[in-house]
Formats: structure tokens, sequence, C-alpha cells
């Protein structure tokens, strides 16, 4: 199966890297979602979650506040300002990472009702893995 | 002859200093490490920015897409207002890091006013602001704290203004000045042309398809990520200024150890013999007193 190179990077350093399976990324426009050999695209994200297919059944979730990506038939490579992946060891660092990002969210947005929808997304991701 | 307790007191006073600048270095090491790491993971974001500006810029030439050769690319023939953002330290004791940044400052000043430019300064960190100040030098803009504690949020913050300006039109030119870190042991002047942004400076790549934009209003996207690039750049010159001012006060209290140490070696021999002087004296006083008996 073919597989797309992924890059996420904050000014604080790099949050992934890799190969994967497809992405779905917040875009200012709607969410959409990145296979291999994609056209060449740069659209703006607004706060919400990155999702990742790895392929093999693993998933990743990622929250970000605000940024760019860039796409081509190579892959995608996300300029984002803050990030925070939604994973850890346990429930209980899972549980503060998602407090971690609600914040994220927070500071990052003054629309009520667009930060329910994202907080409730963060949930849901949350879930799935 | 010299006093014996005025030496002692010396290499006392000398091995007090030593020890505070030992101290400094370590702390300077530390401290350079940790920066240094901090430098390492924002490269990743300056790699990944670089490449997709390259980018952008490789399609424009491509497909000749219009609108981008805004504000920001126009190259103004002679610059009516200059503005120099230049980052010192907030603390000296480290050697010369700082009056290289001032000397470089004064030249650019210099050669903008023969241009007939005026220039406006604004500093960054504690030294070069008290520096122009006493010179009554007028600064546009001073912040102090940054340049010791590098965040991104303020540094944006502070670009922006800057940024807003020049789009305005009330500057045409902005350069940022910084001494920047080579290595352990070398630092090196940084001064790079901010805005306008030279669209030729980015490495030729190959694009193999149209770029598409979204939102579709292409102006707002690229503007941001311009914005992004011109924010990152000068958070960058942040970080890359403190590890050079944290390896630049590293050699300088090294220096100053070694100093101390030749002093008091200096001293200890003087004191020596000093002491053995006076007990020749305090002898030759006994034998002469005993023959005076005889």
């Amino acid at each position: 199966m073919e597989k797309l190179k992924l890059e996420i990077v904050t000014p604080h350093g790099l949050i992934f890297e890799g190969e994967v399976q497809s992405v779905t990324f917040p875009g200012e426009e709607g969410e959409f979602g990145v296979l291999p050999r994609h056209a060449t695209l740069l659209a703006l994200l607004k706060p919400g979650v990155i999702e990742i297919d790895k392929g093999d059944g693993k998933r990743e979730s990622i929250v970000i506040n605000w940024g760019h990506v860039k796409v081509d038939e190579h892959g995608a490579r996300a300029l984002v300002d803050g990030a925070i992946p939604l994973a850890g060891a346990d429930e209980s660092e899972i549980a503060k990472k998602i407090e971690e990002a609600k914040e994220l969210i927070e500071r990052a947005s003054e629309n009520k009702a667009a930060l329910a929808a994202v907080e409730a997304r963060i949930e849901r991701a949350a879930k799935i893995i | 002859m010299a006093n014996l307790k005025e030496i002692k007191r010396k290499i006392n006073s000398v091995k007090n200093t030593q020890k505070t600048t030992r101290a400094m270095k370590l702390v300077s090491t530390a401290k350079l490490r940790r920066t240094e790491e901090l430098a390492k993971r924002s490269r990743a974001y300056e790699a990944a920015i670089n490449q997709t500006m390259s980018e952008i810029a490789s399609s424009i030439r491509k497909y000749k897409v219009g609108g981008i050769r805004g504000r920001y690319f126009e190259e103004r023939p002679t610059p009516e207002v200059v503005d120099i953002i230049f980052i010192t330290a907030d603390k000296g004791l480290c050697g010369g890091f700082n009056f290289q940044t001032i000397k470089r400052v004064r030249q650019l000043i210099a050669q903008y006013e023969e241009l007939g430019s005026k220039v406006r300064l604004k500093a960054v960190g504690k030294k070069g602001i008290e520096y122009f100040r006493f010179q009554g030098y007028p600064l546009e803009q001073e912040v102090v704290g940054l340049s010791s504690a590098p965040d991104y949020q303020k540094a944006a913050q502070f670009i922006d203004e800057t940024v807003q300006e020049f789009l305005e039109g009330k500057s045409d030119k902005v350069i940022l000045v910084h001494n920047g870190y080579k290595n352990m042991i070398t630092q090196e002047m940084k001064q790079v042309d901010l805005l306008p942004i030279d669209i030729g400076s980015f490495q030729e790549v190959e694009v193999t398809s149209m770029m598409e934009l979204e939102p579709d209003e292409g102006e707002r996207v690229l503007e941001s990520l311009i914005n992004k690039y011109i924010e990152f750049n000068m958070y960058y010159a942040l970080i890359d200024s403190l590890a050079a001012e944290h390896s630049a006060r590293m050699q300088a209290m090294d220096a100053a150890t070694k100093n101390a140490k030749e002093m008091v070696e200096k001293l200890t021999i003087s004191y020596n013999k000093a002491r053995q002087e006076s007990i020749t004296t305090e002898l030759i006083e006994i034998i002469s007193g005993m023959e005076a008996m005889k």
C-alpha cells in the first residue's frame, strides 16, 4: 500500500514525522482528508484535530491551534503554532493531555460554538485511542 | 617591602573573585547546553518553513502567479525610513558580545544616514538600550527580558508591529542584527534584511504541479504564511543570540578564571618573598644584637 510522508512541526520542535496512510486536517474551509498523490495545495488550518491513520490499524490524533499545511504528491508538511499529541502511556496521562489540548484551543479561539465543537472532537478522538 | 598583611588580603580577594567567575562559567555552560537544545528543536521548523517558502517562490516564478508581487517583496531603491532591530543581552560580563552588535548597528546607522535615510532603532536587551540611551540616540521601541528568555508569543507581538508599519508604508526596510552562535567558542555577527523579502534568496526547487490555495483568496494564505516566516525568524534570532551570549560568557569567565589563577600565583610568590625578607631582617637584627653584646 502506498504511503505519504507526513511532517508536523511547531516553532518549539518536531511533533510528528513518518509515513502514514491517510491524514485529516482541520482546514479553514472545512475538514479535508489527504491520501498519497494528492494535488499540490497550500491551506490554512484552524483550531482542531489532525487525525492520522498509520495504516497498520493504528491511529493518532494531534490537537493544533493554528497553522498552515502544504500538501503535494510526496506528502504533507504542516507548520503549526502549537500542537499537543493525544497520546500517553496510561489513562491519567491521556486525561492530562486532553486537558492541555482544551486549554490550547481555548487560548486560540474566541468563538464559543466552534470551541465546543472542537472539544467534542477531542473527546471523540481520545476515545478512539 | 610590601606589607605582608596587604598581600594576604589581596590573595584572598582574588581567590574569591575566581570562585565567582568559575561558578558563572559553569552556569553558562549548563545554560548554553539548554539553549542549544532549544535551537536544535526549532531548526526542524526552520527547515520546514524554508522549504515551503522555497516551493512557493519557485511556483511563483514558474507559473507567474500574480498578487504576491505585493508589498512584502517590493524593494524600494532609496529607503526613506529604515528600521534596525538589534538584539543584545540583558546582562554584561560576556566579553565583547554586546559591543560587537552595537558597533555593527552604529556602522549601519552611519551608512544609511549617509544615503539620506531616517534610521529608527528598535532595541531588544538592556545592554543595547542602556548604550544608546547614554549616547542620547532615540530608540523607537525598547524590550527588556526577551533576549534572556525567548518566547514565541512575545517575539511575534514585537515583530508584528514592525511588519504592520512596513505594510502601511511607514518604513521601507527592516534590518535585523544580532550576534549569533557559530560554535562553542565563536560567535558570528548576523545581519538579515527581514523586509522586504528577497524572493531570489530562496532556493530553486522543482515544482511539478500548480499550487492550489485554500481558502481561495490567495493573498490571505500567503500573507499569513509570510507573517509566520518573519515571526519565526525573529524568534530564532533570539534563541541564536541567547546561545551566543552564553558561549561568549562562558569564554569570558574562563579567561577571567585563568587570569585570577595566574594572579594568585604571582601574589603568592611575592608573599613568600616578603615573608622571607622579613625573616632575614629579623635574623640580622638578632645576630647583630648578639654581636653587640660580645
